[in-house]
């Protein structure tokens, strides 16, 4: 009976010319996103392996220089896409793009592709996200508003419901056959999507992309799911058609526009982060005064000094077997990662406080779950952004530390006039960075991932309810 | 005659939940639009005074550690003597270059949360200041700021399409049309009483309302230009307000059911608001690609590696070419740390210009590409102008970016001859040290700008207005 139901809706949304035109128009804007999607990946992907190879080139080869210049010269990390990322671009274009490696300091994030776009693309990146998480659900709005409230109008549902077909298989039934006419399109959208990812990803990182895909798959189908529940749960329960309609562009108004301004800007009154100002002035300060407030920069410098000669029982810096400048420029970075440690953590454990509400503010509206989601597989969410800073971070710690760590076994007597040619910088190992596993990926998303679950079953559940007790 | 139609229409409306439902949803997003934008320029404000307090305490510092060195009371520390012109031209003294928020600021967020407000300047190259945006959480930037900018584009064509979607079908669906008609009036007549009422309602709601936001959260309209940015304001509300008021009367005027006039309104929203901009946008980034900030990176790295090599050289010809800064004291010290910077980073900066030069010509050929088409769709044309109004725009962005530029040359200007020349500085010099002021655009230039946009939804209207007078001739009563 479900199948008989679904094929007849099926056939009557196709003969529909104006469900062809909306789903010709998704179906394109769907490629047209992908194909841009694919060139972005493709073009950013070289710039960084080929700016990242530089850089380390950069390095090996920059000559004759006191080990301390060389490292204010630093190296530079870009952080790598994911090939799924041209799907989703998530915050890609709000972050910087590259980080500055360099002695003392754990530098921002600079060149956000934001900035050097137009005011236009605040409204919006066209990439298959987007037509997935917003004009979709308008379509499925489209095409079952007047799934129970039309035929009731039409007088149709009272002569249907009298052969004695269950309203629990109605409901199936009418889901079945929304979801036959959105296979319509997304089939199609989903293989050439998944050629332009084999094109876009070498044959190791496709196949690693396959489960983050797969999973990507399944969100966006719970959402899709979740949206037909609700359409026809309000198809059921309005007084007409035309309340039916006005009802769920509003649902839809609500989940895509506002629930995401409103959810950002309620996270960000509840976990408030300070200003860049403010930020910076508070690392300055701990790092003058010492994490505890009591420890002067000049104080701690005496006493590592001290602490040194007890260690080498010396008294003089001349008696030495070390270069003392190698051993206090690292004792300087220790401390200056300390503060860097509590602070970044402090700032960045904020971000994802805020992101952890949206999560859970998709309680209210289903788009924050899937965007969360979305973003994650894609590679491109706050959280993974923050991965890359973080081993960046880490890289740049284990260099310094060879350069200072070489400047003192080698520049005795010399300190800053000791000069290193390219053989010290070679035995610096070059950065590498793996993007996280899936399951970390997916232990981040649980909570989006089972809100949409219990989204996609409470609607559904809910159209069932409704439609048993739907009035004739 | 109209006027008893807009009274009739007056106690429909009243009796109806719909107007009351959304009206009262529309002042609540407005109030919070409006607490939300304050809010924004509240943080900025607070930003720049703890800046400006921050400068006054190291100049205070400045001052009195001179003194005291003067009266032998203190040692100056080497690479923090006050009195170098070395030390003061970077950390210790730089200046900030400040954009400060407009009178009408927390009506558009605009660009205003990527875009640095204010700058650190020093006699550093511009790259190592010019990177001061604001911290944010990436998601919250991609999510955009629920200010009036938003309500206004997004919210607003919804609230007016809510109230008059149905304008006609609904009279035809009750039947009610054709007795109407049965009088002597003429439809035309009838369909101005309807829309002029719902026009007037919305529009003293939109600028009742805001204006009352305004007031209450400590918008200042005497400020100089308030009131000039405050017209255009009404002007281009009530402009992109009456674009889908005519869309409105165009569709009804087509004579087709209540759902599918919502159907068809709700399709044309979708298209001028979200699908028309975001294909522009891929138009702009595809016509005008911006070169890779990535390459850019590489090759200032590439500029400023050749520099150093050649430092020494490069020294001695900036001598050969300025003989006037060679130190009173005799020969120039050509190991001397500062005046080999100099000349290192003014060879860098030259290096770079070209790679920069080809930036700003892209990022000026997308604008100027926008400002073509964003006459496609009305939503893009009233973003602009709102920017533009608040001050939240790439434009005032840009003229600041090119007072800082000119307020850097003057520091080096001040500064790199007292280096090159190593004279010391004295405790009165401090006031004279240069201080960035900033110009703000003139109410003329912005009033130009967005004079054109206002003209862009202007024809648009007038347009749609008039097919929409020569269908409803057509107009099916019957049927």
């Amino acid at each position: 009976m479900i199948i008989r139901i679904a094929r007849k809706e099926f056939t009557e949304m196709w003969r529909d010319g104006r469900f062809r035109l909306a789903a010709l128009i998704v179906f394109s804007l769907l490629l047209v996103s992908l194909l841009t999607g694919w060139k972005h990946y493709r073009a950013v992907k070289t710039q960084h392996e080929l700016a990242q190879a530089e850089t380390r080139d950069q390095w090996l080869n920059q000559g004759t220089k006191s080990p301390h210049s060389a490292a204010h010269y630093g190296v530079y990390a870009f952080k790598p896409k994911l090939p799924l990322s041209l799907a989703d671009r998530g915050v890609d274009n709000y972050v910087g793009q590259s980080v500055w490696l360099e002695a003392h300091k754990q530098n921002q994030f600079q060149y956000r592709p934001a900035q050097d776009a137009t005011a236009v693309a605040r409204f919006g990146e066209l990439t298959a996200a987007t037509v997935l998480q917003l004009l979709l659900p308008l379509l499925i709005v489209l095409l079952s508003f007047a799934a129970f409230a039309g035929e009731r109008e039409d007088g149709t549902l009272r002569q249907l419901l009298s052969l004695g077909v269950k309203k629990s298989d109605l409901v199936l039934g009418k889901a079945a056959g929304v979801t036959g006419a959105l296979g319509l399109l997304l089939v199609p959208a989903t293989i050439i999507g998944v050629i332009a990812l084999a094109l876009a990803a070498e044959s190791g990182s496709f196949a690693q992309s396959l489960p983050r895909l797969a999973l990507m798959i399944l969100s966006y189908l719970l959402y899709f799911g979740a949206f037909i529940g609700v359409a026809l749960l309000v198809s059921a329960r309005a007084s007409s058609a035309r309340v039916a309609l006005v009802v769920l562009l509003g649902f839809w108004i609500l989940n895509g526009l506002i629930a995401p301004r409103a959810a950002s800007d309620l996270a960000r009154r509840l976990y408030p982060t300070p200003s860049s100002f403010a930020f910076a002035q508070a690392m300055h300060h701990d790092i003058e005064k010492g994490l505890d407030g009591h420890n002067p920069q000049d104080q701690r410098a005496e006493q590592f000094k001290q602490a040194v000669f007890k260690k080498y029982g010396v008294t003089k810096e001349e008696d030495l077997p070390v270069s003392f400048a190698g051993l206090s420029l690292q004792q300087g970075e220790e401390e200056g990662n300390q503060v860097y440690d509590k602070h970044y953590a402090q700032l960045w454990d904020a971000f994802q406080q805020q992101n952890r509400w949206q999560q859970g503010a998709s309680i209210a509206a289903p788009l924050l779950a899937i965007r969360s989601l979305s973003m994650g597989l894609a590679g491109t969410d706050f959280a993974q952004h923050r991965s890359f800073a973080e081993s960046a971070e880490q890289y740049r710690r284990y260099f310094i530390k060879e350069v200072n760590g070489y400047m003192a076994v080698n520049a005795k007597g010399k300190d800053f006039g000791f000069m290193a040619g390219n053989e010290a910088w070679q035995k610096v190992a070059a950065f590498a960075y793996a993007a996280p596993p899936t399951g970390a990926v997916l232990r981040a998303q649980s909570l989006s991932l089972t809100l949409l679950a219990l989204w996609f079953v409470l609607a559904m559940g809910g159209a069932i309810f409704a439609a048993n007790r739907m009035k004739l | 005659m109209l006027a008893k139609i807009m009274q009739h229409e007056w106690l429909n409306l009243r009796a109806d939940r719909t107007l009351w439902l959304v009206g009262g949803l529309f002042a609540v997003v407005i109030a919070y639009g409006i607490f939300n934008g304050t809010a924004w320029v509240r943080f900025q404000q607070t930003t720049l005074q703890a800046a400006a307090q921050d400068e006054r305490e190291r100049y205070a510092e400045l001052k009195e550690e001179t003194a005291g060195i003067a009266a032998g009371t203190r040692q100056p520390g080497k690479w923090t003597d006050p009195r170098s012109p070395a030390v003061v031209s970077a950390r210790r003294g730089a200046r900030y270059a400040m954009m400060p928020p407009t009178a009408l600021a927390a009506l558009s967020v605009g660009q205003s949360d990527l875009y640095p407000y204010y700058f650190q300047v020093s006699r550093s190259s511009k790259q190592t200041f010019i990177n001061n945006e604001e911290i944010e959480n990436p998601t919250n930037l991609l999510a955009g700021k629920f200010d009036l900018a938003f309500v206004m584009i997004y919210l607003y064509p919804l609230l007016i399409l809510a109230l008059s979607y149905n304008l006609l079908s609904q009279e035809k669906e009750q039947g009610t049309l054709a007795m109407m008609m049965a009088q002597p009036v003429a439809l035309k007549t009838f369909v101005f009483g309807k829309i002029g009422l719902r026009a007037a309602l919305i529009l003293v709601l939109a600028i009742g309302l805001s204006l009352l936001g305004f007031l209450f959260s400590g918008v200042n309209l005497l400020a100089e230009g308030a009131l000039g940015r405050l017209l255009l304001w009404i002007g281009v509300v009530a402009l992109y307000g009456a674009f889908w008021f005519a869309l409105a009367v165009v569709v009804n005027a087509f004579g087709k059911s209540s759902a599918t006039n919502a159907i068809t309104l709700a399709g044309l929203w979708l298209l001028f608001v979200l699908l028309v901009p975001s294909l522009v946008n891929v138009a702009v980034t595809t016509l005008a690609p911006v070169p890779s900030r990535v390459e850019m990176i590489q090759a200032t790295r590439r500029a400023s590696a050749e520099a150093t090599t050649k430092g020494s050289q490069l020294l001695a010809k900036y001598f050969e070419d300025h003989p006037e800064l060679v130190p009173a004291n005799g020969q120039p010290d050509m190991n001397d740390f500062y005046t080999k910077f100099i000349a290192v980073q003014t060879e860098t900066e030259r290096l770079v210009q070209p790679v920069l030069a080809q930036f700003d010509q892209q990022l000026a050929k997308q604008q100027t590409l926008i400002n073509t088409l964003r006459f496609l769709s009305p939503a893009i044309v009233t973003q602009a102008v709102l920017n533009d109004i608040a001050g939240t725009s790439h434009a005032r962005y840009q003229h600041f970016l090119s007072l800082v530029d000119r307020f850097h040359a003057a520091w080096q200007q001040y500064f790199n001859p007292r280096i090159l020349k190593q004279t010391q500085l004295t405790a009165s010099e401090f006031d004279q040290v240069p201080q960035f002021s900033f110009a703000e655009e003139s109410v003329g230039t912005i009033a130009q700008r967005a004079l054109l946009g206002l003209l862009g939804l202007l024809i648009p209207v007038a347009l749609i207005g008039w097919f929409g007078v020569q269908r409803l001739r057509r107009f099916p009563l019957a049927g």
